[in-house]
């Protein structure tokens, strides 16, 4: 017997994949997401756009591209809520259930655990993240007509298709932090809400402003929100301890 | 082959392992055995590279558990006391899951996982959803995963709790397999039978310090050299507990009635020269024997003298007093 285990990278994609996909298989979490993706898009083109602004029908004035294409940011950022409450099963809940203690147990480095289960924690809010705004795009042309689309300024929507996995992996490591230090399920959730909640916050305000920054801004915010995620992300992994989880009595 | 020198480990103010010393050559199961909270786990985990030691020294399968705790994991297979599965996976994405993580390739993986699924007659199995299963199944599957890669140090921490009969005899067959296969096992268990009939060693943990180490065999005469003699008699002998007085060596004889008959019980040092001189006596007395059986002191008694428990009525010191 000689088995080499794999290096830190491949390990980590290792432990995030099969994380993500049994975070998939839950099935409030698979519930969760479907109304985002589907739903949400769906009536907030049907209720909102094609209603108050936009389209034929509409009764108000119509809606600017900056909000349709803030909007792209509302119907992205929603899935990855669910991202504190897998991060809060990840670390705390597979401690209650007693499933952590094997992974532990294994070759697997410190950091490779910890990244992995943050990329288990990212992969499907993203992979819902993307279905929403596809769900919102279409239901755009299908409700609303395709010339709404013109309307969308290509830079800030890019930027706001980029700001939902940068705020995602934030999220994702600051609820897995928490997690991988507290006891209970309940607690990782309750304390990953209240740190986190106010985050989607500002990110929706600091949304609101970025048309007005003009595309040096769009950069700066997404290099400055990279580079806090990369910061928090190390940190997290780096300081993380197998023993940590192990040791509480 | 493990090596334990002084280990100690605090959890804040709490010592959960004091002082902890033990070796478990190739080939050698060493039961742990111990109340909860005694510091089993504590020691498992610190011996398997989860928990560094607040102090003392360690090898196992030659990896120093403080210097290199990813070799000593890479070489151990732990069960714990939870099976600790994915409940929504099934045994054969679970097991290849952990054959990646321990770097088996493909073909390793494929030949482990079809060994282990028969070895465990789960092959039927396979490809089921493991929320459904029994805890004996669950506890079979843990038990494949912590052999999958073939370590040469095994950690089972009540391996055969929840397991069917036959299932449990498939195990303990497999942890004497294992040790015949030169691995050294430390076996958790409030199974003092099983510790007994599989452990080359028992050590006793209490309070976090080892109280008692040595074989079953050793333990036991070591905790009363006195074997308890029964007598069973086809009638009642009024001399009868005047004839073991008389015999040299004898203590404590009594007589009872019990639903088999009467019933002479004494405690003696040394049996090969007093029961002779007892059995002659009563035979001379015209008393008829059914049946007469010795019993030295089982591992319970030295279990519960260890761990500072009140014996219970039926260790040899308080049994006919």
């Amino acid at each position: 017997m000689s088995y080499q285990p794999p290096g830190d990278m491949p390990m980590t994609w290792l432990i995030g994949r099969r994380a993500a996909i049994e975070a998939m298989q839950d099935r409030l979490s698979l519930l969760m997401g479907v109304g985002f993706a589907i739903i949400v898009p769906v009536l907030l083109v049907a209720l909102i756009v094609r209603s108050v602004g936009a389209g034929p029908g509409a009764d108000g004035e119509p809606l600017g591209g900056d909000m349709l294409a803030l909007y792209l940011l509302i119907v992205g950022l929603l899935p990855t809520i669910s991202a504190i409450g897998i991060a809060s099963g990840q670390f705390a809940g597979e401690k209650e259930r007693g499933i952590l203690t094997p992974l532990l147990a294994s070759p697997a480095s410190n950091g490779a655990i910890f990244a992995g289960k943050v990329l288990g924690a990212i992969i499907p809010p993203l992979v819902y993240a993307v279905v929403a705004d596809c769900v919102y795009l279409l239901s755009l042309v299908v409700l609303v007509g395709p010339a709404e689309l013109l309307l969308l300024p290509l830079p800030l929507c890019l930027t706001m298709i980029a700001l939902v996995p940068l705020v995602a992996c934030f999220a994702a490591s600051v609820a897995s932090l928490i997690s991988s230090r507290v006891r209970t399920y309940n607690a990782a959730q309750q304390i990953g809400g209240m740190v986190l909640m106010p985050l989607w916050g500002v990110v929706f305000a600091l949304a609101g402003k970025l048309a007005d920054w003009g595309p040096v801004g769009m950069l700066g915010v997404l290099a400055g929100l990279a580079l806090l995620d990369v910061v928090v992300t190390t940190v997290a992994a780096g300081t993380w301890r197998r023993e940590e989880v192990l040791a509480h009595r | 082959m493990i090596e334990a020198h002084g280990l100690r480990r605090e959890f804040g103010a709490v010592v959960a392992v004091d002082d902890v010393s033990l070796s478990v050559p190739d080939g050698t199961i060493l039961a742990l055995l111990g109340p909860n909270g005694a510091g089993k786990t504590t020691t498992v985990r610190l011996l398997a590279g989860l928990l560094a030691p607040t102090a003392g020294e360690a090898t196992v399968a030659g990896c120093d558990v403080r210097a290199d705790p990813a070799a000593v994991r890479l070489r151990v297979g732990l069960v714990t006391d939870t099976p600790g599965l994915h409940d929504q996976m099934t045994p054969l994405a679970y097991l290849d899951f952990f054959g990646r993580v321990y770097g088996l390739d493909s073909e390793a993986r494929a030949r482990r996982v079809d060994e282990l699924l028969h070895l465990f007659d789960l092959q039927g199995f396979g490809r089921t959803r493991m929320a459904g299963f029994s805890r004996g199944m669950q506890q079979k599957v843990a038990l494949a995963r912590a052999l999958l890669h073939e370590p040469p140090v095994v950690f089972l921490d009540e391996p055969t709790a929840g397991l069917d009969p036959m299932s449990a005899r498939t195990v303990r067959d497999l942890i004497v397999g294992l040790k015949n296969a030169s691995r050294s096992i430390v076996l958790c268990t409030h199974d003092l039978d099983e510790a007994e009939r599989l452990a080359d060693k028992v050590a006793i943990l209490a309070h976090g310090r080892l109280v008692a180490s040595d074989s079953a065999a050793a333990l036991r005469a070591s905790a009363s050299q006195e074997t308890l003699v029964h007598v069973l008699l086809a009638a009642p002998c009024a001399v009868a507990v005047t004839i073991a007085e008389r015999a040299a060596g004898v203590s404590d004889p009594i007589l009872s009635q019990t639903a088999q008959g009467p019933l002479l019980a004494y405690r003696t040092v040394h049996p090969l020269q007093t029961n002779p001189q007892v059995i002659a006596g009563l035979v001379g007395a015209g008393a008829a024997i059914v049946s007469v059986t010795c019993t030295s002191a089982t591992l319970e008694d030295v279990y519960a003298t260890a761990v500072g428990s009140t014996p219970s009525t039926s260790t040899l010191a308080g049994a006919y007093r």
